[in-house]
C-alpha cells in the first residue's frame, strides 16, 4: 500500500491548491509499437498537477499535450468551466508519480485544453484518477496524504 | 460538437451506429479507424485502446468512444 504525504497550505494567499508532481507521457503500449516503426518520442516531462476534486476527468494543457506528442484518440469534445464550454482533444497517456510508491496508470484517457494564464500547474488530476486514492486533508497540519 | 478534420469519417460512423449500440450495451467503449470497427465492445477506455492498438498499430490515430444516446459535458469546477 502506497502513502504520500504533501504539504498544501490552502490558507496562503495566493495558494493555487494541493499539487503532485506527475510525469505524463504515451502508454507504454504506444511507445513500444511506435519505436518498432522508427517513431520518435520525447522524454519524459515532470511536471506540477491539481488535485482537483472538481474535474470529473484528468486534463492537460493543451501546449504539453503536443509536447509529450499524446496519441490522441478524438477531437471536439465538450468540458464545462465556470460556465463557458470549451472544446477539447482526447489522448491516451499514462500518468505517473515520480518519488512516490503511488501506482501508474496506464492506459488512461487525458483530455487536452488550453490553460489561460495558468503558472502553477500543467494537468488537473480528476476524479477518474482520485476515486482510486484515500484522500486525507489536516487542515491544522497543512497537509494532505493519500493512500493507494 | 465542434467541426472535427480529424476523426470524421469515425465519428460519422459511430453516428450511424450509436442508437443500435447504445440499446445494446450503453456506456460501453468502441474503437474504430476510418469505416473499420474493432470487433467487440469494451467496459472500459484502457481496454478499448489497447484493443485498438494491436488492431490499428501507432502509424495513424484512432477513435475511441464510449457509447451514449448524446456526447456527455466534462464538468470541471
Amino acid at each position: 500500500m502506497a502513502h504520500v504525504d504533501l504539504e498544501w497550505d490552502p490558507f496562503r494567499s495566493g495558494d493555487p491548491g494541493p499539487l503532485i508532481d506527475v510525469v505524463v507521457m504515451n502508454s507504454q503500449g504506444v511507445i513500444e509499437a511506435g519505436r518498432a516503426v522508427g517513431l520518435e518520442y520525447p522524454a519524459p516531462l515532470k511536471m506540477k498537477a491539481l488535485l482537483d476534486s472538481g474535474a470529473s476527468v484528468t486534463v492537460i494543457s493543451k501546449r504539453f499535450a503536443e509536447y509529450c506528442r499524446l496519441f490522441q484518440t478524438n477531437e471536439g469534445s465538450e468540458i464545462s468551466a465556470i460556465g463557458a464550454i470549451h472544446h477539447c482533444g482526447e489522448h491516451a497517456g499514462s500518468v505517473s508519480f515520480p518519488g512516490t510508491n503511488l501506482r501508474s496508470f496506464d492506459p488512461i484517457r487525458i483530455v487536452s485544453a488550453v490553460f489561460a494564464k495558468e503558472r502553477h500547474y500543467a494537468i488537473l488530476i480528476g476524479r477518474d484518477i482520485l476515486r482510486n486514492w484515500k484522500i486525507t486533508f489536516d487542515g491544522r497540519d497543512r497537509r494532505i496524504m493519500i493512500d493507494d | 460538437m465542434a467541426p472535427n478534420a480529424a476523426f470524421a469519417i469515425e465519428l460519422a460512423v459511430f453516428d450511424q451506429h450509436r442508437e443500435e449500440w447504445y440499446r445494446s450495451h450503453p456506456g460501453c467503449f468502441v474503437a474504430i479507424q476510418d469505416g473499420v470497427i474493432v470487433d467487440g465492445f469494451f467496459e472500459t477506455y484502457a481496454e478499448a485502446f489497447n484493443a485498438g492498438l494491436r488492431k490499428f498499430g501507432v502509424q495513424r490515430g484512432f477513435l475511441v468512444k464510449q457509447v451514449w444516446a448524446t456526447e456527455p459535458v466534462y464538468l470541471v469546477s
